[in-house]
């Protein structure tokens, strides 16, 4: 298993595609850091009396529901990128163990997410606490990093369902883009259906839908989005769990299966 | 060695693979014949754990490929040059797979250069001719150092230099002592390459000969003035004679010598005595004519 995880970590490390999504998660960042700036001068702007109208999406939030896709998306790669190009057939005859492949990967891409999630999500906040500071903007929190770090973690463990939901898939449906449809659905479509849906349905289907679960696991519920949350921090543990749990076993079933 | 047992494949309701049986064996290179979907590549992808069989099972020195523990170091393959990702490097493409056998980085660089790919070792393979791109299959194959080679139309998009090289290096490996299974639409080039024959037509065995019995002499081509005359003394002395288009007559059951002493013992002047060998391509042709026509028949 050391070996199989050895070079799946290998082969993910010198694959393009994921210098271009963690690019791409670099660049959300930069673009928070943007937002921050754009919003502390807007507010030192505005005359007083206006400024309880501003109102920012709590940044590190909005990392988090981009690189949730970004990493998602480098979750497919790491099996669509073989599929697309036949190297699959390579990679089983190198390592013979199918499970152990798929294990491996899941391994690599569930660490790379969290830690990537992680920094991202961390880096965001410091951006908008250096650049915002003490203005009370309304959805900017001014709590310090011990109170919001359980929510950090929180957002990474979800950017990891995401990658690994996103690995899972691609090795059900052997389809980049079948696989990244899904996967927006998922991430996208999902969630505003579930907001439309007569009450008290949008808040149960709200609740369980992959980008709901953060907040919910971190106990600080989804105050500034349409995403319910009726989960306690245990169930939503358990719906992430199940969400990852069900594809893979589907996945690992379908692998052993199928001609590569 | 390999051995392949009683291997049925079937895609939806093609059957690809039927109840095919034969052994590999090492020291020599075995040339892998069939038309296209005749099963070649399933069957080889079968031994490689690759595809299910329905039924029967392929075992490469006595085992199924899935359960070795370092495959690579017992057999090497090359099935699809293309099957490899553009954006790897020579080098980053060998290295995990050298990582995964617990194969030594020394010897990544040794195979690269073995296969003459030193140059572009660190460029990108989207760029590689054909050419380059069976080079590198080939440096994956030998990888591992493995006892057993497979190889799918390994001399595709070679140049002449390129086809002789990889002739040179089957030939060689296998009187090291390697079991070699070569597959390869190139008549010629199986002819000049292989000393066994496994022929497959739509999924069956049609023959499994060493190359010497499937090329032997099998008749002798001859020009007279007199053709009728030395065919009924040709036929008298116990040969099957059959006049050819374009006259001439092919003679089997007699040797050239006989013939030229039969001709002159009747005073019958002979212009031409060609004894002939079927090329592996005629022989192969006629394979493959009597497969259509047992498929027709039934």
């Amino acid at each position: 298993m050391i070996d199989a995880l050895a070079t799946e970590w290998l082969k993910l490390r010198t694959l393009r595609s994921t210098s271009v999504v963690l690019g791409v998660v670099a660049a959300v960042v930069g673009l928070m850091t943007l937002l921050a700036w754009w919003s502390a001068r807007t507010w030192d702007r505005l005359p007083p009396g206006q400024r309880d109208h501003l109102f920012v999406s709590p940044l590190p939030e909005v990392t988090h529901m981009l690189a949730s896709l970004c990493l998602a998306v480098l979750g497919v790669l790491a099996f669509s990128g073989e599929y697309g190009t036949g190297m699959i057939r390579t990679t089983f005859t190198v390592l013979p163990s199918r499970g152990r492949v798929l294990a491996a990967k899941a391994g690599v891409v569930g660490v790379v997410a969290v830690c990537t999630g992680l920094a991202a999500v961390l880096a965001t906040y410091a951006a908008g606490r250096l650049l915002i500071g003490d203005r009370p903007i309304r959805g900017q929190s001014a709590e310090a990093l011990s109170g919001q770090l359980p929510h950090f973690l929180a957002m990474s463990l979800s950017i990891a369902m995401f990658a690994l939901l996103g690995l899972c898939l691609a090795a059900i449906t052997r389809s980049a883009v079948a696989a990244v449809a899904i996967l927006v659905a998922v991430w996208y479509v999902l969630p505003i259906v579930g907001h439309n849906l007569p009450a008290p349905w949008d808040e149960r289907v709200g609740s369980i839908l992959p980008g709901a679960l953060a907040g919910q696991l971190a106990g600080t519920g989804n105050p500034y989005s349409v995403a319910g949350a009726l989960l306690s921090p245990p169930a939503a543990l358990a719906v992430m769990v199940a969400y990852v749990a069900v594809p893979y076993a589907v996945a690992a079933v379908l692998l052993a299966r199928r001609d590569a | 060695m390999i051995e392949v047992r009683e291997l049925t494949k079937r895609f939806g309701r093609t059957v690809a693979v039927d109840g095919l049986t034969f052994h590999v064996k090492p020291g020599q290179v075995t040339g892998f014949l069939g038309p296209n979907g005749a099963g070649k590549s399933t069957t080889m992808r079968i031994i490689l754990g690759l595809d299910r069989p329905e039924s029967g099972e392929a075992l490469v020195g006595g085992r199924r490929y899935d359960r070795l523990r370092h495959p690579m170091r017992e057999v090497g393959a090359l099935l699809d040059a293309g099957a490899v990702q553009g954006g790897r490097t020579p080098l980053g493409h060998l290295s995990w797979m050298a990582r995964a056998n617990r194969i030594g980085r020394d010897r990544v660089v040794s195979v690269i250069e073995q296969v003459g790919l030193a140059g572009v070792a660190r460029k990108r393979i989207k760029g590689f001719s054909l050419g380059m791109r069976q080079r590198l299959g080939i440096a994956a194959a030998l990888l591992g150092d493995p006892a057993v080679l497979l190889l799918d139309e390994p001399v595709n998009g070679l140049d002449p230099d390129g086809v002789r090289w990889i002739r040179e290096l089957l030939r060689g490996l296998a009187a090291e002592g390697r079991t070699v299974l070569l597959s390869s639409h190139l008549m010629s080039e199986m002819e000049l390459t292989a000393d066994h024959l496994v022929v497959i037509g739509r999924g069956r065995l049609v023959a499994d000969t060493s190359m010497r019995e499937l090329t032997a002499v099998r008749d002798v081509f001859v020009r007279s003035g007199r053709a009728a005359d030395l065919a009924t003394v040709l036929s008298a002395a116990g040969g099957t004679v059959t006049p050819e288009d374009g006259g001439g007559l092919s003679v089997r059951g007699l040797d050239a010598t006989r013939i030229g002493d039969l001709a002159a013992r009747h005073a019958i002047s002979l212009y031409e005595v060609t004894p002939r060998g079927a090329s592996l391509e005629e022989t192969y042709m006629r394979l493959m004519a009597e497969v259509a026509a047992q498929e027709a028949n039934r």
